[in-house]
């Protein structure tokens, strides 16, 4: 479980808070979707679960953020390291190694998993993002999206128990953002492990995640199951967040009085609302 | 054509070496031609530096190389033509003479830089850097983090030039022209050398988060996986740079 106990933080170069009276609670085994316009303090929501915050980014922090029992403000960030496994979104940056193959080895090996095991999880992890043919192709001959596959491989075979990944899909194109969220869907169902996704596309998000999280302005808005939040879709429009056309347009129909039925997210969703409707 | 220092994949009898032995090597190697003066004796070191090279598929990296390290060091053959008047004179300067002996200089300062940098350069081309890491640690007993450290220098060395590379795109796509002469190229670029910075600068610190959310500071010597056993081929190529790095220094002690 990770909670965030009245959370905000000030970077310390920064003259105002990034995020303020963060209380939140994810369970395990949760897929959250984090999204918000662009500087609402996204990212630094996931730092403060991976322990960037306030490790690597020093400022100052209030409140608490207690990830599987550590709280992250005592905690080593080798000590969260081995809980969150975490994709950064400069994925170039992110890359220590010339092979595919070596990337994956990087963590298994620094984290001294036993030898034995290392030669499955680099199998599994290829296989879990879709890439085992690209095992000893060098980055460098990769395209982006199959770099922030190797990545987010990288962190699959360190098996953590939690998955934070800062806008995994980026580079992607449409297709190839619903595999990766197809992929790390399953992987996260078939090894329990709770998946926090920073990303703008929020029909995507929407799609795949539990828990919907609105962030404007470095608070939380809205935090609810994706139909939950959707129906508030003047408001997201308002914060600068994109709601699906899907939903948009069976929310009209709702207003006009027409349709009755729950908010719905997919295209699959509103062709039924507009059979109901025109029954 | 692979980007500088970028590792190449290939099954060559260099790549097959235990990296440690390449990085020994080369560095003998290098100490070999920084030992002798005799240039017929680093004609023969450049030959097989450019032979060990192309045998190993890496003709066209190396000639791209040669040609970098040929402008770098024919400013120190025109420095050394100009302040070693020596041998028999061949034209009369105000402060002196250019003689047998400046050109000789000159001739070897090329020849020893060109023979030097080649298997210190291939060393990248053909071994993972990875395997440079982990083979210095494992065999060497050099502390992770500074092999780590290392490696990581030569790693982003590509990628800020593909940055450069960029920048100077986007300012060309502005209007700005690269071509013309050196001096005006060099003005041009200077300015760029602050956006280069600070990109680089936030690369550096982006990639240090990122290997220290992945244990850096977990990694112990033991816990590589890879072994890198020597064997026959690595004591044989020792074997042959302790006996190159003798000849060198025999040749300078009998002059």
């Amino acid at each position: 479980m990770i909670q965030f106990r009245d959370f905000s933080f000030r970077y310390r170069e920064g003259a105002d808070l990034v995020v303020r009276d963060i209380n939140l609670t994810i369970p395990d085994g949760c897929f959250v979707g984090i999204t918000g316009a662009a500087g609402s303090g996204k990212s630094t929501l996931t730092y403060a679960v991976n322990g960037i915050i306030p490790h690597c980014y020093p400022g100052d922090f209030y409140g608490e953020v207690v990830v599987e029992g550590l709280d992250t403000m005592e905690a080593s960030l080798t000590d969260l390291s081995r809980l969150v496994g975490s994709v950064c979104q400069d994925i170039d940056s992110q890359m220590v190694a010339t092979v595919v193959e070596d990337e994956l080895l990087y963590g298994l090996e620094n984290f001294a998993v036993p030898r034995e095991e290392i030669p499955d999880r680099v199998t599994e992890a290829l296989a879990a993002m879709g890439i085992a043919d690209l095992r000893d192709r060098t980055i460098d001959s990769l395209s982006g999206g199959q770099k922030q596959k190797v990545a987010v491989a990288s962190v699959l075979a360190l098996r953590p128990q939690v998955l934070v990944l800062d806008e995994p899909t980026a580079e992607l194109d449409p297709a190839s953002s619903v595999a990766v969220f197809d992929l790390l869907a399953r992987y996260a169902r078939e090894h329990g492990t709770t998946v926090i996704v920073v990303e703008q596309k929020i029909a995507l998000l929407s799609d795949y995640a539990d828990m919907l999280v609105i962030v404007d302005g470095g608070r939380i808005r809205f935090a609810d199951a994706p139909e939950a939040v959707l129906a508030h879709a003047d408001e997201l429009l308002a914060l600068g967040v994109n709601v699906p056309r899907a939903t948009t347009l069976v929310n009209t129909l709702a207003d006009r009085g027409l349709y009755a039925g729950p908010t719905v997210r997919t295209v699959a969703g509103a062709v039924t609302a507009a059979k109901e409707v025109l029954a | 054509m692979a980007k500088f220092l970028e590792y190449v994949p290939g099954t060559s009898f260099l790549h097959r070496m235990n990296p440690s032995v390449k990085l020994i090597c080369a560095i003998l190697f290098a100490i070999a031609c920084f030992t002798t003066s005799n240039l017929v004796f680093l004609g023969v070191l450049l030959a097989g530096a450019v032979a060990l090279a192309v045998g190993c598929g890496l003709g066209r990296e190396t000639a791209g190389l040669t040609k970098a390290v040929f402008a770098f060091s024919l400013i120190l053959a025109v420095v050394l033509l100009l302040t070693t008047p020596t041998g028999e004179p061949l034209i009369a300067l105000p402060w002196g003479y250019l003689g047998t002996g400046s050109l000789l200089a000159a001739l070897t300062a090329i020849a020893r830089l060109e023979a030097a940098a080649i298997p210190l350069f291939l060393v990248f081309y053909v071994t993972r850097m990875s395997d440079i890491t982990n083979s210095a640690v494992k065999q060497l007993h050099v502390p992770y983090k500074y092999a780590f450290t290392f490696t990581s220098t030569v790693h982003f060395i590509p990628v800020f030039m593909n940055d450069m590379a960029g920048i100077m795109e986007a300012q060309t796509a502005r209007g700005v022209e690269f071509d013309g002469s050196l001096a005006k190229k060099l003005r041009l670029m200077m300015p760029l050398c602050v956006p280069l910075l600070v990109s680089s600068v936030r690369k550096t610190n982006s990639a240090a988060i990122a290997a220290e959310v992945r244990g850096f500071n977990l990694r112990t010597r033991a816990s590589g996986y890879k072994d890198y056993p020597l064997r026959t081929e690595d004591y044989l190529a020792l074997a042959a740079c302790i006996l190159i790095l003798g000849a060198a220094i025999a040749l300078a002690v009998t002059g």
